[in-house]
């Protein structure tokens, strides 16, 4: 109830026209208000004619969440497997160090990051465009995608990588024939993870974009103006976790056929 | 097509894994690896698999240098006491995976790998998924994947430990058939165990390995006859001989104040002085007119009764060929058969085997 | 401490289909208060749901568990006084070996003082005295368990400690010690033990008593030696025993013989009585003798193996494809192609459709 709530209320708002919304609460369209179709429809209305800027927020949102997601489970896949079955030493350094440290990026408080992120994409040229944004997602994303498949490729046996290695694949074969397939739940996982965190930042998102490249969540709340859209706002926000409704359902339907779990004892 | 194996060292921290091992293994012969665990055994096969790497020493392989040879072009196969396959393929995936890393033939692969089922008992699970079989089965997966390959190697880690103690027993007296009829003489079979019936029961060569050292290579009669020294002794008993320190003096063997025995003539010529006795568990035999000894533990197994006691002292273990009922603390008499006695010298060496000096 | 009955007891785990498959098939058996058990067979048999069905992890679908006369079949786990040591070593790492020791005393709210006493005491069976203030995580694999069956010890209320495969982690040099304790514990406190195992040699060397049990059925309950001598199935005859016994279709020929193909042997069996059904004769290795004279019952076959075990040696013969394995002392000389096998009559058991005559 508690979850379903919220959704249901944004749902029945984004129908609402403006009086049904600061007349007093309503809930129920037809009998106490009259549905509207005003908070859609300015969403895929050119700016021109009194619509919003959503639709390139949006296009901009899944080509950064997706190709920021994909660069972070390869990379962090390939950094997650060197970490489980290697021994790195550097004086006091060792495997466990490392994998803290990646993960004690996502403990910092995200404006301690900030600062450096602008300074170094300003450097770069690469302030409020696409690929700034996916270089620091990557680096927001692969703690994540590092922590999991560590733990999911300490659950494969190392006996398994061996015996494929005497079986005659080289390391790279071994990885990608044998040790990879064993962890395909494990890459679901990790990348169901990465596109929600990706998908639903607003802090790096506001801070290192300007005007040029707008992603949705920034959109979203740009919409807020002197006279709050509600109606567009809600509308807006459903569309927004469409995407991830659609993906964990996916992944659901997948669960439930048993394919994660038991694919190792 | 012979392996060998020169002063192989092996101490990544502060023990040694392998300590000098120089060996020869002659192609179509079986060796058995004996020792307890953590002695050294997965650490050698790992070695010569090319999984793990050596500080120094050589290996030569068919007049090859191996060393330089990384692991997937050795051609070497090796079953773990784990039991290990690819969980993602089909048992017939699994066997035919190595086949197919060759870039075989499909035709050969099914017939290689139909012949390997075979041998392995394992006809109708071809299409079955590796989580669906039982322990015992998936064993049998990996050893046909083994076999399957045809390699010149033949690697097995203790690949019965894991099952249950029939099915073992079972498995066991098959493989002993696969392996003498699926050995060809090309190929080196190295098989490691903790259990001295295992090991006289494949009747290979026995290589006895302790802290990562070799205590003693030879046939499995001659290593149960004549063990080297005292940790030899105990590796190669199941239940470990017994082991005493004792001395002779004036016609006596004196293993403490009460058991005293007299000198059998075979051992008149060894001088007075201070020795370790060996004596088999089935060498101390229920007798009234021996020493008395209170028994610790009683504990029957299929056909014996296993014995421990203690005198004084003195303990020992003694195997007893009747199933009998003794319950803790009752005193027995036991008589110890001193023919059969076994004399290491102070450092442990051997310098009177019942056997040798027949 | 209790006698404890399982009384009609069937548990099938899909009981509400309509052919439910039995884990475990109608029984009942009786543990005396006191007992030293085991429970034997493959895996897969039952018997760790037998285990569970006492300790009250699993609820039998029919029949019901008594603790001295009283239904307990309702009572859940933490109620029923019994203490249940797994396959590996359940302890509190953080805690130091005292701690763990009287955490249960400490749960059900004891006087510090009795808490005390009654751990040093335990701890002094179990040798664990010295190490009291260690940490659990820093002792070896045996001596965890032996504070997972110290938690069981500690309450004087346990009517029975049920184990698990409790030896499977440990070292073989360790086992000794550990199975010895478990003697002395049963002597001293005359708890009942319950020890669920697949290997013949633990079962055997641990219990007095051992229920052997074969997909879901209890196949014989008996002592050591009644199972080596007198197995009732040839299950039994199989499972029991290293080698396997020797067990060949049959005929009865008149009272007392029998014929395998054209063997005839005599047996200490009165056949009169055997009209029908499959029968088999069941001979264990260890009472074939090798004999030097031809006489009654005495086999002249040729020699295909011969395996030194070091202790013993295991010759297997062919007598017109019949295989026959027979163990021998190892100094016996053995001849090289055909040898004279006696076996004796008292020895051979007769299996009408697989039980014993």
């Amino acid at each position: 109830m508690f979850v379903i709530a919220p959704f249901l209320w944004a749902l029945s708002t984004s129908f609402k026209d403006f009086n049904s919304v600061t007349g007093g609460a309503k809930y129920i369209p037809w009998l106490q208000f009259e549905p509207s179709l005003e908070g859609w429809s300015v969403l895929i209305r050119s700016q021109g004619k009194g619509g919003v800027n959503i639709i390139e927020p949006y296009f901009n949102s899944v080509f950064v969440t997706c190709s920021a997601s994909l660069l972070s489970i390869i990379f962090g896949t390939l950094a997650a497997y060197a970490l489980s079955r290697f021994t790195f030493k550097a004086g006091f350094i060792k495997n466990n160090d490392i994998t803290f440290f990646f993960i004690s990026q996502r403990i910092m408080p995200p404006i301690v990051l900030s600062i450096p992120f602008f300074l170094m994409l300003g450097f770069l040229g690469l302030l409020d465009s696409l690929l700034g944004l996916i270089l620091v997602y990557m680096v927001l994303l692969m703690p994540i995608a590092v922590w999991i498949m560590v733990d999911f490729f300490n659950r494969v046996p190392k006996e398994i990588d061996e015996t494929a290695l005497i079986d005659g694949c080289n390391p790279f074969e071994a990885f990608f024939k044998v040790v990879l397939p064993n962890s395909i739940p494990g890459l679901i996982v990790a990348g169901l993870f990465c596109i929600i965190f990706g998908w639903i930042d607003f802090f790096f998102a506001f801070i290192l974009t300007f005007t040029k490249v707008q992603l949705l969540p920034v959109a979203i709340v740009a919409l807020n103006s002197s006279v709050t859209p509600w109606w567009s706002l809600s509308a807006s926000a459903l569309v927004s976790v469409a995407p991830l409704i659609i993906v964990a359902f996916i992944v659901e339907r997948y669960l439930s056929k048993g394919n994660l779990s038991g694919a190792l004892k | 097509m012979n392996l060998i194996t020169e002063n192989l060292c092996f101490k990544p921290e502060h023990e040694y894994y392998l300590n000098d091992i120089s060996l020869e293994f002659k192609a179509g012969n079986l060796y058995t690896l004996l020792g307890r665990t953590l002695s050294g055994k997965t650490s050698f096969l790992k070695t010569i698999a090319g999984l793990q790497p050596v500080d120094s020493g050589q290996i030569t392989f068919a007049g090859k240098d191996f060393n330089s040879i990384p692991v997937w072009k050795r051609n070497v196969a090796m079953v773990y006491q784990q039991f290990i396959n690819y969980p993602h393929l089909t048992v017939f995936d699994n066997i035919a995976f190595p086949l197919k890393q060759r870039k075989m033939k499909f035709s050969d692969i099914q017939n290689e790998v139909s012949s390997a089922i075979k041998k392995v008992g394992l006809q109708g699970f071809e299409k079955r998924k590796i989580q669906e079989l039982s322990g015992g089965q998936q064993q049998r997966v990996a050893l046909a994947r083994s076999l399957a390959k045809k390699a010149k190697i033949l690697l097995l880690d203790e690949p019965l430990v894991n099952l249950d103690y029939k099915l073992r027993e079972d498995l066991r007296n098959e493989f002993k058939n696969i392996f003498s009829g699926d050995l060809s003489s090309q190929s080196i079979l190295i098989y490691a165990s903790t259990d001295p019936l295992e090991a006289m029961q494949l009747n290979g060569n026995i290589i006895v390995i302790d802290e990562g050292k070799i205590l003693q290579h030879d046939s499995a009669k001659e290593v149960f006859e004549n063990p080297s020294n005292v940790r030899v002794a105990e590796i190669t008993n199941e239940p470990a001989m017994n082991i005493v320190n004792g001395s002779i003096e004036s016609k006596k063997i004196i293993l403490n104040k009460d058991v005293q025995i007299d000198l059998p003539d075979k051992l008149k010529t060894i001088k007075p002085g201070k020795y370790f006795f060996g004596l088999r568990a089935s060498d101390i035999v229920l007798d009234d007119s021996g020493f008395q000894f209170v028994v610790d533990l009683a504990e029957i197994s299929g056909s014996e009764t296993i014995l421990h006691l203690h005198q004084d002292n003195l303990k020992f273990v003694s195997l007893i060929n009747e199933v009998k009922n003794f319950n803790n603390r009752d005193k027995v008499m036991l008589k110890i058969m001193s023919e059969n006695l076994y004399v290491f010298n102070e450092k442990g060496n051997l310098i009177f085997s019942p056997f040798k000096n027949k | 401490m209790a006698e404890i009955e399982l009384k009609n007891i069937a548990h099938s785990y899909d009981y509400k289909s309509e052919n439910p498959t039995y884990a475990l098939n109608p029984f009942s058996l009786t543990w005396e208060d006191g007992g030293c058990y085991a429970i034997l067979g493959p895996s897969g048999c039952g018997k760790t749901t037998m285990l569970n069905i006492m300790s009250g992890l699993v609820s039998p679908s029919k029949g019901s568990v008594l603790f001295d006369g009283t239904d307990i079949t309702s009572v859940k786990t933490e109620k029923r006084n019994i203490a249940q040591v797994f396959q590996f070593p359940v302890i509190y790492n953080t805690m130091s070996v005292y701690s763990n020791l009287a955490f249960p005393l400490k749960c059900r709210n004891f006087d510090e003082n009795i808490i005390k006493s009654k751990v040093i005491e335990v701890a002094e069976i179990l040798n664990l005295n010295l190490f009291l203030d260690k940490a659990a995580k820093d002792l070896t694999a045996d001596q965890k368990q032996l504070i997972s069956l110290g938690r069981g010890l500690v309450r004087e209320d346990v009517a029975a400690i049920l184990m698990d495969e409790p030896l499977t982690v440990i070292d073989p040099d360790l086992k000794f010690r550990l199975r010895r304790k478990l003697k002395e514990i049963n002597e001293k406190y005359n708890t009942t033990l319950i020890y669920v195992t697949h290997d013949q040699n633990e079962a055997m060397t641990f219990a007095k008593k051992i229920i052997v049990m074969d997909s879901g059925n209890i196949v014989q309950v008996g002592n050591p030696k009644e199972l080596f001598e007198r197995p009732q199935t040839t299950f039994v005859g199989y499972f029991i025993g290293s080698p396997a016994m020797n067990i060949y279709d049959c005929a009865v020929l008149s009272d007392f013989d029998v014929s395998i193909g054209n063997i005839q042997l005599k047996t200490s069996t009165n056949l009169s009585n055997v009209k029908s059904g499959q029968l088999k004769i069941g001979i264990r290795s260890e009472f074939i003798k090798l004999v030097n004279n031809k006489s009654e019952n005495t086999i002249e076959a040729k020699i295909e193996i011969v395996e030194d075990f070091g202790n013993y040696k295991l010759i297997t013969v062919n007598k017109n494809n019949l295989i026959i394995k027979a163990k021998v002392e190892r100094e016996t000389t053995i001849p090289h192609d055909v040898v004279l096998l006696n076996i004796p009559a008292e020895h051979c058991c007769i299996y009408q459709n697989k039980n014993l005559i």
